[in-house]
């Protein structure tokens, strides 16, 4: 399998979407914004229609629609602060929406095209991709080592953050710019179905296992390789599609690590409870 | 030298006034405490003066700088931080120390002084010996000990403190009230403390601001009669 062409494109992807992963996931979910990566993937369906439609690459329109929806999620993110699944709510049914009546004013074409977005081929990966990834990679990773102490006071807490002198809402803004262009660039790959799964699951799971913040990142990528890489084999074995089996991969390691920490939370309780019985 | 002047200020929420005629000053090397019954609107007031609310009336002006001419730094522990996200992925080595970043050192390596008043801070609060736990194991009181062991590590110029004590038994907030104490009389910051313990506070604070109901008014809104100082019995050089 690793002779053909489009699985080492397919792996070389998987790599850099690991080690991207982590990073904006946890801050996500440490924002509560888990849903606006689903939101924004929904969103891109629309991005991606557009381009269809107008005859542009789909990925550069998807990158522009992306962005000017992750601003103002932020904006509703404020307005509703008290109930903010509202604005995830009505902006992924808009996007929805959006894509399939676009789709409707195309052709044929574009409807096959877009079932390629929504789950997502590992056989489409072209150098192109790969390139835009790893500048996108680069770019991460270039942005979590300058403003990690600054990111990790912001999601510590915002009024903190605002008090000790941060720009909040730009970075906040910011950030969902680059989830956004990271979400449109992993779409066509994982598929816009499952590609908010793809990016928080491996935090999810790490949090379960590192007490520290650097930890969680560390571990993060490292169940992210382990996700995508066999998640990738079985989908080149079994036929499967290749976002499916990866998020698969990553859920069953997500109930893997839930259980085996209860059980040892429930260890370690036990046994203190006996050295406090015999003392 | 002001570090905080509010004048005239004024706060409603939607059309409901909640504050009215609220003028103080906090200055270097004054502490000062903020009481009045729940409800009083005292988080409000709060917020106002940091300004993460925008007063409707009047005015709210933070110095820009220190007594020394540097930029002023303020450190605030507000009312829900002990209720911080348990599951936040952080040691409370790692908390504590994220206190230092707005020491200028944002995009900086903690150096050896960081660090040494880090380590202070947490053994100032009895905290040292479990720097290496996840705060999120940590019980109410200790996590209240952290958040003021991160603002005492920021060493600012200016505390704002939202009831800070709270969950702290009597000997841990006496020996908390006599550090801020210290801090303000040799140290020369400013100090602005949203409490309840009046009375445990009155021979440390200098000033007393009280918000009181306005009885006149058809809305639960509040106000203060004055800027108290506080008396010292003769004993209480603490």
């Amino acid at each position: 399998m690793f002779f053909y062409g489009f699985m080492q494109r397919a792996f070389q992807a998987s790599f850099l979407i690991s080690l991207i992963a982590p990073m904006l996931g946890l801050f996500l979910i440490l924002r509560r914004q888990s849903l606006m990566a689903d939101t924004l993937s929904h969103i891109s369906l629309a991005g991606v229609a557009l381009g269809l439609l107008i005859g542009v690459n789909p990925t550069w329109t998807n990158i522009v629609v992306v962005i000017i929806i992750a601003v103002l999620l932020e904006y509703l993110r404020v307005v509703y602060r008290t109930y903010s699944e509202i604005s995830v709510a009505i902006l992924m049914s808009a996007g929805m929406a959006v894509a399939l009546v676009l789709m409707s004013l195309s052709d044929n074409g574009a409807t096959l095209s877009i079932n390629q977005f929504l789950f997502g081929s590992i056989v489409t990966i072209s150098e192109q991709q790969i390139g835009m990834l790893s500048v996108l990679t680069l770019l991460i990773g270039f942005l979590y080592i300058v403003f990690q102490k600054p990111m990790y006071v912001l999601t510590f807490d915002e009024e903190t953050a605002y008090t000790a002198g941060l720009p909040i809402k730009l970075m906040s803004v910011l950030f969902n710019v680059l989830t956004g262009v990271t979400i449109a660039v992993i779409m066509p790959i994982v598929g816009a179905l499952l590609v908010s799964a793809v990016i928080v699951l491996p935090a999810a799971i790490s949090l379960k296992l590192s007490k520290s913040f650097i930890g969680v990142i560390l571990i993060g990528i490292l169940i992210a390789l382990i996700g995508s890489f066999s998640g990738l084999i079985a989908s080149y074995e079994l036929g499967t599609p290749p976002g499916a089996s990866i998020t698969l991969v990553l859920v069953i390691l997500f109930g893997f690590a839930t259980i085996s920490m209860h059980v040892l939370s429930l260890l370690s309780s036990k046994r203190s409870f006996k050295i406090k019985k015999n003392s | 030298m002001h570090y905080i002047q509010v004048k005239n200020l004024a706060f409603q929420y939607e059309k409901e006034p909640v504050l009215e005629n609220i003028s103080f000053e906090v200055n270097a090397g004054e502490f000062i405490m903020l009481t009045g019954e729940n409800g009083a609107a005292k988080t409000t007031l709060l917020r106002n003066v940091l300004g993460l609310l925008k007063p409707s009336k009047g005015s709210v002006q933070l110095s820009n700088k220190n007594i020394s001419g540097n930029p002023l730094i303020v450190g605030y522990v507000s009312q829900q931080v002990a209720a911080f996200n348990a599951g936040f992925p952080s040691t409370v080595l790692e908390l504590v120390q994220s206190g230092r970043f707005q020491r200028g050192k944002w995009f900086k390596r903690l150096d050896e002084y960081d660090k040494e008043h880090v380590r202070r801070a947490l053994e100032s609060v009895g905290m040292w010996d479990m720097r290496h736990k996840k705060i999120g194991e940590l019980s109410g009181g200790q996590k209240q000990r952290i958040s003021l062991a991160r603002v005492f590590a920021t060493d600012p110029d200016l505390f704002i403190l939202d009831e800070p004590t709270t969950g702290m038994d009597v000997h841990s907030r006496e020996e908390f009230y006599k550090l801020l104490k210290h801090s303000s009389q040799h140290h020369a910051k400013g100090i602005l403390m949203v409490t309840h313990d009046h009375d445990e506070i009155r021979h440390y604070a200098d000033k007393h601001i009280e918000l009181i109901r306005k009885e006149d008014s058809p809305w639960r809104c509040f106000s203060m009669d004055s800027c108290k100082e506080l008396s010292k019995p003769l004993s209480s050089s603490r």
